[in-house]
């Protein structure tokens, strides 16, 4: 696009970019090394002399072992991933069900409910927890993974329907028709031919609703209680956050563990997780 | 059709996968009884143990035995202080959760409603052990029952360092709020300066803002309960804070936790701060990784004093801990037979020893125990279960002043002053939101 | 009707046209209940749940009695509330106006060809994937009063000599949150404006550069209208999110240095979940309701004003 001197291209673009990669990514870098570095090197205070934040000369392991040995913390990624592939499932399910209905069929009230669906996005979750906790109380499934899995929905439904709306919009009629056309019914017509079809929206949809499953953290601190039913982020929150002795070691590398099997499931998705992004935008 | 098989599917998947998981939580949720005998068990929640030896042993060894010994299988889960209360209004709400919540001060006033009864544990420990200290008491019962069983009292006193305060020609530990001023004036203008929390904690920042306002003569409420916090004794003490804050304290402080100041102190940035005394107990846990910076164990240059006098006297408010047995529990049972086996003597004093004299019982007997006599360092935590004031001066400690507290309106009327408020704003705002509370 | 090789239609012998009506709203039905099942038990009930107690004066363990809107009265008088308003406007509006411009100047420098600009495309999202209270934790390390690595940068480079209490200080906490949230939204911004500048067609660029425009003048009056809708969706979306958030200060400040920085979530969550007041709570997180719809309705109007410009 601009042509110009190479001094130009590195002020104008290079530096510029490297500095964004690098402001992104370093608190990823600083959660790297504090993991591996011993304790004795942590806590030196800001301005004690010979301190070299940056770099660790003797690497341990001994943070990401007392995480495993002394917290559940297998256990709460166990959890974690159930918790939000059940969750996505379901979402996904009603999601394309919906997005179907809404975007491609005609019937009264469908721009209403449309609408309906996007103003429980704007529910606060500090609302519903109080009456939430009555009803899973009711249900008999507090403090168990059940209780997420249930609520969860109900802020990835929203998002994988419009995500699967703007899919379905962008199918052809033409397809439908034609399978109408040799006699299937809407609904063979549905299954058989457009699902198919918007299988990379569901991809897309699925990534997401993955990773938003991974990131909630107000239902599970307040429906969770045992040690072992709790997910990563409120585990590393309430269990590595301790009385007067250093725990930042092990809280790092909570976080960094916890982080990856994210990172890992993102990146076989990115392409997906970018259109799904910005299809959800455009939608 | 597709769509119900699919669903059909889903479900078994689930509580396939849900039954497999095991445990209490399996079997709550795929909502049958297993084959075998149920196991008994007990969830206690307790807060995360200033001194790590303490979780250590009870984890390894204590409650594997009150296993072996009551047939019961005791989870305990240990959680930051203060998560606590979130956990007892989330259990109560969903109706599940743990079944013995350790209470901080009067929490038991607070949520007398959702708890059982546990006078007789009370009594006859309380009979065993040569009476139960007035403070407990007034905290864990109401009058006719006991909401929660008394725990231990964790006495506040300030740690220094010796040498740092006889290097700057304060050979006593100063004793008044004046004198407390100018040392701290003059270990800060050396780079030590003093530190305190005045952020959001349960502990360290209630346990200077309450007895420090009340050693000037400011109280919440008079005796009929009415709001008496707005008087010329509060805004005396608010200004003073203001000066002092500015003289001598770390003024990081506004933002640390219950942990900073250990930090800070055990890193010597600050010479000098109001702590449990979980601080010299660290010192002695790693006498190696605790050093003066002249290379000597810094065990050896920590001393405890207790906090000033003021011109209404001299406090301190020291945390309470009890258990508080929840309505909501399914083992009420086991849970009574867990904690009378935890109070027999044997079994405590084992806790106790741990403690090092970090807490200090609510009986009267284990005020005369020998291991006070161990560390003359700890010696004056002795008396904390003794000598603490509740909160709610001059009225009871309950329910509204439980609430004050968790709203930390003290604590925030210093933390507003210090920030820039004038001293009779903050006094004034704190005065309407405790009449908010007493309503 | 011709039978083929797919499976025969199911449905009642009625005529052709009815029967698709009746077939279509049938299925719609069909097709729209899980998420009515869903949606109306875990969000509708509740939210009518919650607004009832709102009204009322429930603690926690002692069922209240209705009190109309005596709640709401108490709040409006908190100053603490009326801290918590201004805290999350502000919040909201800071981060929203530089996740703009700092996630749209982002895309602008994706917007080329170079080598590995995948992969960096990839990494650069990952603030926006990583669960929150993660990455949170690593902030909250780096800002922390004693041992602050910007600090210990800040110090080494000579422009500082006394240390930032970046959470001790009421403005420098709010700073903080207001720098991580940035952090956080950046690249959300930046993908997704990233897609809306590759569609506009290059060829436009060059008709305006041919007719002598410089290269701002390029971007205000050939870009950034065509960039419009797009630019404002992901505002909404932004600003829904984040007016409502609660991880990032929950587990950076608590809500502290003395309510500087509580948002409506955090208050509420303290209120209610902390103190037990269920009911006032409820009446705070209530209060967000009508902030939100106000500002969503705003929003999408006008993005219809836009559309159909």
């Amino acid at each position: 696009m601009i042509e110009g001197a190479l001094w130009r291209r590195w002020v104008f673009y290079n530096i510029p970019l490297i500095l964004f990669v690098f402001v992104l990514l370093f608190p990823f870098y600083w959660m790297i090394v504090t993991t591996f570095r011993p304790d004795g090197e942590l806590y030196l205070p800001w301005n004690a002399p010979n301190y070299m934040p940056f770099w660790t000369n003797n690497p341990t392991f001994e943070h990401i072992l007392y995480l495993f040995e002394e917290t559940n913390f297998a256990r709460w990624m166990f959890n974690t991933m159930f918790i939000a592939l059940v969750s996505t499932l379901i979402s996904l399910f009603c999601g394309v069900l919906a997005g179907y209905a809404l975007a491609r069929l005609n019937f009264p009230y469908a721009g209403g409910l449309g609408t309906a669906i996007f103003i429980t996005y704007l529910v606060p979750q500090t609302l519903l927890f109080i009456p939430l906790a009555e009803i899973i109380r009711n249900f008999k499934i507090g403090d168990t993974p059940w209780a997420l899995i249930l609520t969860y929905p109900t802020f990835l439904i929203p998002f994988c329907t419009w995500l699967m709306m703007g899919y379905f919009k962008a199918i052809p009629k033409e397809l439908e028709e034609c399978a109408r056309i040799d006699g299937a019914s809407r609904w063979k017509a549905m299954i058989y031919i457009i699902i198919p079809v918007a299988v990379p929206g569901i991809l897309s949809s699925g990534i997401i609703a993955f990773t938003l499953s991974w990131n909630e953290f107000i239902y599970a601190l307040v429906f969770l209680s045992s040690p072992d039913q709790k997910t990563v982020p409120v585990g590393v929150t309430s269990e590595l956050i301790r009385g007067d002795v250093f725990f930042w070691g092990p809280l790092m590398a909570g976080a960094l563990l916890g982080s990856i099997p994210v990172a890992i499931v993102y990146s076989f998705f990115v392409e997906h997780y970018v259109s799904g992004l910005t299809g959800s935008v455009k939608g | 059709m597709a769509k119900t098989k699919r669903r059909n599917v889903l479900k078994l998947a689930g509580t396939a996968a849900v039954a497999s998981m095991g445990g209490m939580a399996g079997i709550l949720a795929t909502g049958r009884m297993p084959a075998f005998a149920q196991q008994r068990t007990v969830h206690w929640l307790k807060w995360v143990d200033f001194v790590p030896a303490t979780d250590a042993l009870l984890k390894r060894e204590m409650m594997p035995e009150a296993e072996k010994a009551l047939g019961i299988k005791i989870n305990l889960e240990t959680v930051n202080g203060n998560d606590l209360q979130p956990r007892i209004t989330a259990g109560i709400q969903s109706g599940a959760g743990p079944d013995l919540i350790m209470s901080f001060n009067s929490y038991t006033h607070l949520y007398a409603n959702s708890v059982v009864d546990v006078s007789a544990i009370a009594e006859e420990v309380g009979k065993r052990e040569g009476g139960i200290f007035p403070y407990a008491k007034a905290i864990c019962s109401n009058g006719k029952v006991y909401m929660g069983m008394p725990w231990a009292v964790i006495g506040g006193m300030i740690a220094y360092r010796k040498s740092w305060f006889d290097e700057a020609g304060i050979t006593k530990f100063p004793d008044t709020w004046d004198s407390y001023r100018e040392a701290a004036k003059k270990l800060k203008a050396k780079g030590r300066p003093f530190g305190q929390t005045l952020g959001h904690t349960f502990g360290d920042a209630p346990g200077f803002t309450y007895p420090y306002m009340w050693s000037w003569g400011g109280k919440e409420i008079d005796a009929s309960g009415k709001v008496v916090i707005n008087s010329k004794e509060t805004v005396e003490s608010v200004k003073f804070m203001q000066g002092l804050w500015k003289d001598g304290m770390d003024e990081g402080g506004l933002a640390w936790d219950d942990t900073n100041n250990n930090r800070a102190f055990l890193s010597q940035t600050i010479s000098a701060t109001l702590n449990g005394a979980s601080i010299y107990i660290e010192t002695l846990r790693k006498p190696d990784q605790y050093k003066t910076e002249k290379g000597t164990p810094m065990n050896k240059d920590i001393l405890h004093a207790p906090l000033p006098k003021g011109p209404a006297g001299q406090f301190g408010f020291h945390l309470l801990q009890s258990n508080m047995l929840m309505k909501y529990s399914k083992n009420q049972d086991a849970a009574k037979e867990f904690l009378k086996w935890i109070h027999a003597e044997a079994n405590y004093r084992k806790f106790f020893e741990s403690q090092k004299g970090f807490a200090t019982p609510c009986t009267v007997k284990w005020e005369s125990d020998k291991l006070w006599d161990v560390d003359p360092v700890m010696a004056p935590f002795k008396v904390a279960a003794r000598l603490g004031q509740a909160i709610g001066n001059a009225g009871p400690p309950d329910a509204k002043a439980q609430e004050v507290l968790s709203k930390y309106i003290v604590t925030d009327m210093y933390a507003k002053a210090v920030q820039g408020m004038p001293a009779e704003e903050a006094v004034k705002w704190a005065e309407a939101e405790l009449k908010k509370v007493y309503v | 009707m011709a039978v083929t090789s797919l499976p025969a239609a199911e449905g009642k012998r009625l005529s052709p046209r009815l029967r698709k009506l009746e077939d279509e709203r049938w299925l719609a039905l069909a097709l729209l209940t899980p998420t009515a099942v869903l949606l109306g038990l875990f969000i509708a009930y509740p939210f009518f749940e919650g607004v009832m107690l709102s009204l009322s004066s429930t603690r926690v363990g002692q069922p209240g009695e209705f009190v109309g809107l005596k709640n709401f009265h108490k709040i409006w008088n908190d100053s603490i509330f009326r801290t918590t308003v201004w805290n999350t406007f502000w919040y909201t509006g800071v981060t929203t106006v530089f996740k703009l411009a700092l996630g749209l100047w982002l895309a602008i420098l994706l917007n080329r060809h170079f080598r590995g600009k995948a992969i960096i495309r990839a990494f650069i999202l990952l603030p926006f994937i990583i669960p929150t209270v993660l990455s949170t934790f690593a902030w909250k390390w780096m800002f922390d009063p004693t041992f602050s690595v910007i600090n210990w940068t800040l110090f080494q480079l000579g422009f500082i000599t006394t240390r930032i209490n970046w959470l001790g200080d009421a403005d420098l906490a709010m700073t903080s949150i207001i720098i991580i949230n940035i952090w956080r939204g950046v690249p959300f911004f930046a993908i997704t404006l990233l897609a809306g500048l590759q569609t506009i067609s290059p060829e436009l660029h060059e008709a305006a550069a041919i007719d002598g425009a410089r290269p701002w003048q390029r971007f205000w009056h050939v870009t950034w209208p065509l960039l419009m809708p797009v630019t404002l969706v992901v505002v909404l979306f932004s600003v829904i999110q984040t007016f409502a958030d609660f991880q990032l200060v929950y587990v950076m400040t608590g809500g502290g240095p003395a309510n500087a920085t509580h948002l409506f979530a955090t208050y509420a969550y303290q209120l209610g979940i902390g103190t037990g007041l269920l009911a006032e709570g409820a009446a705070i997180s209530l209060a967000m309701f009508p902030f939100l719809f106000i500002i969503v309705v705003v929003q999408l109007l006008y993005i219809r004003r836009v559309e159909t410009r």
